[in-house]
């Protein structure tokens, strides 16, 4: 039975696409409709379901779920200096509530990799250079190895190669209904192919901004990554606010790497102090593919994200790393599903979260072994930091195996500062609050570490720092 | 001389979750002094070094401590060290994360900001830790490691050893820095601890065994049993007690009178 919720989204969609406002170009009309009718049969996650009981649902009774009426109107005033600084090497490509926004975009994408906005991707004759040319950058980009824009049919994107594709499916995990509802209200997203062979560690970054209030509309950023076979990738997704509004932000990203493929995933969720955001991001490996998945979550009042790995192919590996900080009244919920299909694959998953004021961190960690997924090698390293008597850190270690032969290790700690470690630094002569900050830094270290962007790094641990309020005390680790 | 004395402890007796360790020890150290404090396990040793460097959990139930004339037990850690003491840990805390040379620098600013001075040149602060690292035989490549991290027993001695040679405490004690060392590493720290003596500075060795005293030698030998000190005397009496055992010691203090403080504390 439909809930209120469901009943309410289902009508603001149906208004949304009376108006027209919902292109099918971008999700099939049909897909649209599916979605709506799924989440009328199953509703939205509520905290009585045991993998959502961190989040705070709530807001979720006030949002106008429909995107702005003109995405573009929110542009104005907007300019390249709101953003974060660029990152070498990588072609921008920046979205304004959910909306590619050209004028903002910079940098030349690299041959073998095609970016285009799903509007143009999938539309009529609309043929803006992805990357547009941005005056303020100076650079004169446009996209190379262009690949002819396709018509609506969204549900058959080729297997690129490998025999394991589930990208255009509805999302079959309950776990997954946000992408639904991303499904149902998308106006646009980001479609990057590289093809076969394709080396290009340095590559793309997704800005995504959210601008629109939560009364008004939704932003809905939407990504479908496409890896072919053996081919290199970095892309940099990120998610910020511009304004200080109460965002409603619903991201879905759907990532396919086929066999041989490597691709090192950046996000980095810093949105508003008010904003609330969900994501969901399923990937799909292929025979020996490689998925380093590096979240940073230090931004929003509350965020959620929704990760599914599978390993689809065998001796797929993946590593999922993930630093999440709290404060205030913060909620940072991450929910991972990793999923071993095929055999001899490999998966890691890393989580430091650091909760202060009266913030909850949360990280349920789950790994499937299936019956067919002999020698699976899977690890867990789970760790919450408490800084602060209200704080509350969650971190659930999770493991179902339907097989044996199988190397499964996992440790999940939460607690406070080590004394001893304190200690030691106390008698160096560090003053406590330094001894603090340094403890709690070298704690998330494991997780930052791995960003093998120099300048990314950099900006993150900028950001970690402002977020810990600590951004003096740090400046010589930066 | 007539030297002021630096450290001087009375009749302190401190509890660890409960239990009395010390039980009224008495000590006073002058500038350019070496003690060696030793004694059998369980004695009080490292007690006391955590209580002079004011590690919690440690309780002071009686006595007091002053160092150049201020109450040191009314300090907190970090300002017993930035008043120039030191303390060598016998288990030296592996902080991964944290950089060694960024602790060092740390460590280095927030005994200069103590003295009001500017921060230390990155440049001079570098050549500064090259040069102690020699004397230490370390690797470059420690620098830019964990704190300790995945350290074999003797890197990290000589990693508190390296510490202390950069912020130059006018009192260093050192918890049984020679325990775990081969004979070559022995000879580094000891070579380490020796670079720093001089007239203004002194050191508090505690040690199970004689042998660091072969290569540090001290002023005055102190014995510690059941948390007060049984006997002093020079570094014969370290000889003596690798001789005899630390039995004999304890059976005077079952009944024995001590003999004669030495004249010289």
């Amino acid at each position: 039975m439909a809930s209120a919720l469901a009943t309410r989204i289902a009508a603001e969609h149906a208004a949304a696409t009376a108006a027209e406002s919902l292109s099918g170009d971008v999700v099939s009309r049909e897909r649209r409709r599916a979605a709506i009718q799924m989440l009328a049969a199953e509703g939205l996650p509520t905290s009585r379901d045991e993998n959502w009981k961190y989040v705070n649902l709530r807001p979720l009774e006030k949002v106008k779920f429909a995107p702005p009426a003109s995405g573009q109107q929110a542009l104005a005033g907007l300019t390249v200096a709101d953003l974060p600084a660029p990152i070498e090497g990588y072609a921008r490509y920046v979205f304004v509530d959910g909306v590619f926004a050209p004028g903002l975009s910079a940098g030349a994408t690299k041959a073998g990799i095609a970016v285009r906005s799903l509007r143009d991707a999938r539309g009529t004759a609309r043929t803006a250079g992805a990357a547009g040319s941005v005056a303020a950058a100076g650079v004169a980009g446009t996209s190379g190895g262009v690949v002819s824009a396709r018509g609506a049919g969204d549900s058959a994107l080729p297997g690129s190669g490998g025999n394991v594709t589930t990208l255009g499916q509805p999302a079959a995990s309950r776990d997954a209904r946000f992408a639904l509802l991303n499904d149902a209200f998308a106006v646009d997203g980001a479609e990057i192919r590289v093809s076969a062979g394709t080396d290009c560690p340095t590559c793309v970054e997704l800005v995504f901004v959210a601008q629109v209030e939560s009364q008004t509309g939704a932003s809905y950023p939407r990504v479908e990554l496409h890896v072919e076979p053996n081919a290199r990738v970095g892309l940099i997704e990120r998610h910020v606010s511009i304004g200080g509004g109460a965002n409603f932000v619903n991201a879905s990203v759907r990532v396919d790497i086929a066999r041989g493929a490597t691709v090192h995933h950046y996000r980095v969720q810093e949105t508003g102090a008010k904003a609330v955001w969900f994501d969901t991001l399923s990937a799909v490996l292929g025979q020996d593919a490689t998925y380093r998945l590096h979240g940073v979550n230090v931004g929003a009042l509350s965020g959620r994200s929704t990760i599914n790995v599978q390993l689809a192919g065998r001796g797929a590996d993946a590593a999922i790393s993930v630093a999440s900080l709290g404060d205030k009244q913060q909620i940072q919920d991450a929910f991972v599903l990793v999923e071993h299909v095929a055999p001899n694959a490999k998966s890691e998953q890393t989580f430091r979260g650091i909760c202060a004021g009266r913030a909850r961190v949360g990280f349920n960690g789950m790994v499937v072994v299936r019956k067919d997924a002999k020698g699976t090698d899977s690890q867990q390293s789970l760790r919450g930091l408490l800084a602060g008597p209200e704080a509350e850190i969650d971190v659930r270690p999770q493991l179902e195996i339907y097989t044996d032969d199988v190397r499964c290790a996992h440790g999940a700690t939460a607690g406070k500062l080590d004394d001893n470690m304190l200690f030691y630094l106390l008698s160096r002569g560090l003053d406590a609050a330094t001894a603090q900050r340094l403890l709690k830094w070298a704690f998330l270290e494991d997780v930052v570490a791995r960003i093998e962007v120099p300048e990314l790094r950099r900006q993150i641990e900028r950001s970690l720092a402002g977020q810990m309020k600590e951004a003096d005390a740090l400046r010589e680790l930066l | 001389m007539g030297l002021k004395v630096m450290l001087k402890i009375e009749k302190l007796q401190v509890s660890v979750e409960g239990k009395k360790i010390l039980n009224g020890l008495d000590l006073e150290v002058k500038p350019g002094e070496v003690h060696a404090i030793m004694g059998p396990n369980g004695s009080g040793k490292s007690t006391l070094a955590y209580s002079l460097a004011g590690r919690p959990g440690y309780e002071i139930t009686g006595g007091k401590v002053t160092f150049g004339g201020r109450d040191l037990l009314a300090l907190a850690p970090e300002e017993r060290a930035h008043e120039g003491m030191f303390l060598g840990f016998q288990y030296p805390v592996e902080i991964p994360g944290v950089n060694n040379v960024y602790l060092l620098k740390a460590a280095v600013n927030a005994a200069r900001k103590h003295r009001g001075l500017p921060e230390v040149d990155a440049f001079e602060f570098l050549t500064l830790v090259r040069e102690k690292m020699k004397v230490m035989h370390m690797e470059e490549s420690f620098l830019s490691r964990g704190v300790n991290e995945g350290f074999s027993g003797g890197e990290k001695k000589r990693n508190e050893i390296l510490q202390m040679l950069m912020l130059e405490p006018r009192l260093a004690i050192l918890d049984e820095t020679d325990s775990g060392l081969d004979i070559d590493a022995l000879k580094v720290v000891a070579n380490g601890v020796n670079s720093l003596r001089s007239p203004e500075r002194a050191v508090v060795l505690v040690t199970h065994y004689q042998r660091l005293l072969d290569y540090i030698v001290p002023d005055f030998v102190h014995v510690l049993v059941r948390g007060r000190i049984a006997r002093s005397g020079d570094r014969t009496l370290a000889l003596e007690l690798e001789r005899r055992g630390y039995d004999w010691i304890a059976g005077m203090e079952r009944g024995v009178p001590p003999l004669d403080p030495p004249e010289a504390a």
